[in-house]
C-alpha cells in the first residue's frame, strides 16, 4: 500500500517535471516567433505611420514585393546563387586546408614550433584589411572574392583544429603505438576521428567568417552577388533593395548553420 | 627451458631539460612460458616503464631485453575509442597490423560470444559498463593472439566491486587461454590472487628487490578462490613489509 503509493507520487512528479520542461520549451520558441513577428510588424506600421522616413527604412511589405519582382526578372537567384557559391567555396576551402595545414603541423613539431608566432600573429590581423592586395594582385574577378574569405577563416581553423589534435590523449595514441601502429594509423584510426567534431564546429564558425569575406570582396569589385547588390543599391539610395539583400544574407546563414548541425548530427550519431 | 622473456642488467633513464631521471637499474628478470607474474613496487617506481620497453616503445639505456613471442598489452584504462562499435573496438589491433582475415574476424566474434558481450558487439562504449569495457579491451588485445600479455594496472580505473569481479573473470581468462602475463599493480592482494610469482622492486630507480613464488593451497586457482588460501594472509604481510612503505 505505501509502495504503490509512493510509485503514484513519484510518477506524479515526474509528469509534473516533463510538462514543466515542455511547457518552458513552448514558451521559449513561441516568445521567440514573437519577437520575430512583432519587429516586422513594428517596421510596417512605423513606416506606414511615418514614424520613420520610408525611403530611408523601406518596410517589409515594400521589401516582399520587390523580392517577387526581383525572383520575377530573374535577378535575385543569380545575386544569392553567387554569393552563396563563393561562400561555399571559401568555407569549404578554408576548413578543407586549415585542416591539412593542422595535419601538417601535427606530424612535423618542427614546422609547427616554427610557425607559431607567424600563425598567431595572421589570426589577430583583420583579414578583411587584405583584400584590396588580393584584388590587386589577383585582378578584378571572383576566384580574388574567394580567396578573401578563404582568408579569412583558414588561420582560424589551422589554430583550433591544431590545438584539438594536440588535446588527444597520449594513452589514445599508445594504444595504436601497442599494436605496432605507424603515425600515418595515428593520425587516421585516432587523431582525425576524435576531432571530427571540433572540425565540423570550425566549419560552422567558418560560415560565418566566409560571409563577411565574400561580402567585402563583392564590395570592392563585385558585378553581381549580395555584396554587390548591397553596395550598388545603397549608392541609389534603392534602401529596399539593400534591406532585402540584408534579410536574405540573415535567411542563408541560418540556413548554411542548420545545416552543418544536421551534418555533425550524422557524424556524432555515436553519442548518446 | 628458454625464457620467453628475459631482460638482463636493464637500466632507463629519462632525459628532460631539467636533468636526467634513472627510472630503471640494472634489472634481471626472465619469465617462463605460461607463467603469470605480477610486479609490485612504490608507485613512481618505473614499473609501467619496465612494460613500455617490453612492448619495444621504449628503448633501454642499457641491457639486453629479449622477448620471443607476440605481445599484448592492456593499458590502465580501456580506452575503447568511443566513435566505434564494440566489435570494432574489438578488431582495432587486427585492423592496424592488416589481419582481417575471416578467421580472425570469426575468432574475436566467438570471444565476445564467449564472455559475454555477443548482444553489445553493435553497442557503443558508453552503453557499457566500466566492466564490460574493461573486457572488450581485453577481447581487443586477445585477438591478435600475443603470447605474452603485459597488464599496466587494468583494473585501477574500477570501483572497487567491479574490480575484485573484472580481475577475476579477466585472471581466469588468461589462464584459460593459456597466455603468459605480466601484470604491474599496486594491490597487492591482487597481484597475490593472480601471480604464480610476485616481483617486488625498489622505489626510483626501480631494482629487483625480492621474488615471492606464490603457492596457494586451494583446489581450483582462480583468483577469488585464491583470496581464501589460508597463506593468503602471510603473502599478503610479508609482500607489505618488503615494500616498506612509509607514511609520514
Amino acid at each position: 500500500m505505501f509502495r504503490k503509493n509512493d510509485l503514484k507520487a513519484v510518477s506524479k512528479e515526474q509528469a509534473a517535471f516533463l510538462s514543466r520542461i515542455q511547457k518552458r520549451r513552448t514558451a521559449v520558441l513561441a516568445l521567440q516567433v514573437f519577437l520575430l513577428a512583432a519587429f516586422f510588424f513594428l517596421w510596417e506600421i512605423a513606416a506606414i505611420r511615418g514614424w520613420v522616413d520610408p525611403f530611408l527604412f523601406s518596410q517589409p511589405t515594400e521589401l516582399f514585393q520587390t523580392a517577387v519582382k526581383m525572383i520575377g526578372d530573374g535577378s535575385l537567384f543569380l545575386h544569392i546563387g553567387t554569393t552563396l557559391w563563393e561562400t561555399v567555396a571559401g568555407f569549404l576551402l578554408g576548413t578543407i586546408l586549415g585542416t591539412l595545414t593542422a595535419i601538417l603541423l601535427w606530424w612535423n613539431r618542427f614546422i609547427s614550433d616554427v610557425a607559431e608566432p607567424y600563425l598567431v600573429v595572421l589570426n589577430s590581423l583583420p583579414k578583411t584589411a587584405l583584400a584590396p592586395i588580393i584584388i590587386v594582385w589577383f585582378g578584378n574577378n571572383q576566384s580574388s572574392i574567394i580567396l578573401v574569405a578563404l582568408l579569412t577563416s583558414v588561420v582560424v581553423t589551422i589554430l583550433s583544429v591544431l590545438n584539438g589534435f594536440l588535446q588527444v590523449d597520449e594513452e589514445r595514441i599508445k594504444l595504436i603505438q601497442i599494436f605496432g601502429g605507424t603515425k600515418r594509423q595515428v593520425l587516421t584510426k585516432v587523431v582525425l576521428p576524435a576531432n571530427i567534431p571540433c572540425i565540423l564546429n570550425a566549419l560552422k564558425i567558418n560560415v560565418g567568417l566566409s560571409f563577411v569575406g565574400v561580402i567585402v570582396g563583392e564590395f570592392l569589385v563585385a558585378q553581381d552577388g549580395l555584396g554587390f547588390l548591397i553596395v550598388y543599391s545603397s549608392q541609389t539610395f534603392a534602401m529596399r533593395v539593400v534591406l532585402l539583400s540584408v534579410v536574405i544574407l540573415a535567411i542563408l546563414s541560418a540556413l548554411m548553420y542548420g545545416a552543418i548541425s544536421l551534418l555533425e548530427k550524422k557524424f556524432t550519431k555515436w553519442q548518446s | 627451458m628458454r625464457p620467453i622473456v628475459s631482460l638482463e642488467d636493464v637500466s632507463l633513464r629519462y632525459h628532460s631539460i631539467s636533468g636526467e631521471t634513472p627510472a630503471v637499474s640494472h634489472l634481471n628478470l626472465t619469465v617462463q612460458s605460461g607463467e603469470f607474474i605480477s610486479i609490485v613496487g612504490p608507485s613512481g617506481c618505473g614499473k609501467s616503464t619496465i612494460l613500455s620497453m617490453l612492448a619495444g616503445l621504449l628503448p633501454p639505456s642499457e641491457g639486453n631485453i629479449e622477448v620471443n613471442g607476440n605481445i599484448g598489452y592492456m593499458l590502465q584504462k580501456d580506452y575503447l575509442l568511443h566513435w566505434r562499435s564494440i566489435r570494432s573496438n574489438a578488431l582495432l589491433g587486427l585492423e592496424i597490423q592488416k589481419k582481417l582475415t575471416p578467421e580472425n574476424m570469426a575468432y574475436v566474434d566467438s570471444l565476445l560470444e564467449q564472455y559475454g558481450l555477443g548482444d553489445f558487439k553493435e553497442s557503443f562504449p558508453w552503453q557499457l559498463s566500466g566492466g564490460m569495457r574493461q573486457r572488450v579491451a581485453l577481447i581487443r588485445t586477445l585477438a591478435i593472439r600475443p603470447d605474452i600479455l603485459l597488464l599496466d594496472e587494468p583494473f585501477s580505473a574500477l570501483d572497487y566491486q567491479t574490480r575484485l569481479s573484472v580481475s577475476d573473470e579477466i585472471g581466469t581468462i588468461i589462464r584459460k587461454e593459456g597466455k603468459t602475463a605480466i601484470l604491474v599493480t599496486h594491490d597487492i592482494s591482487e597481484a597475490i590472487s593472480l601471480s604464480d610469482r610476485v616481483i617486488v622492486l625498489t622505489k626510483r630507480p626501480a631494482r629487483l628487490k625480492t621474488i615471492f613464488p606464490i603457492q596457494l593451497s586451494v583446489e581450483e586457482r582462480t583468483p577469488m578462490k585464491a583470496r581464501e588460501a589460508p597463506e593468503f594472509k602471510d603473502y599478503f604481510n610479508a609482500i607489505w613489509k618488503e615494500l616498506d612503505v612509509h607514511v609520514s
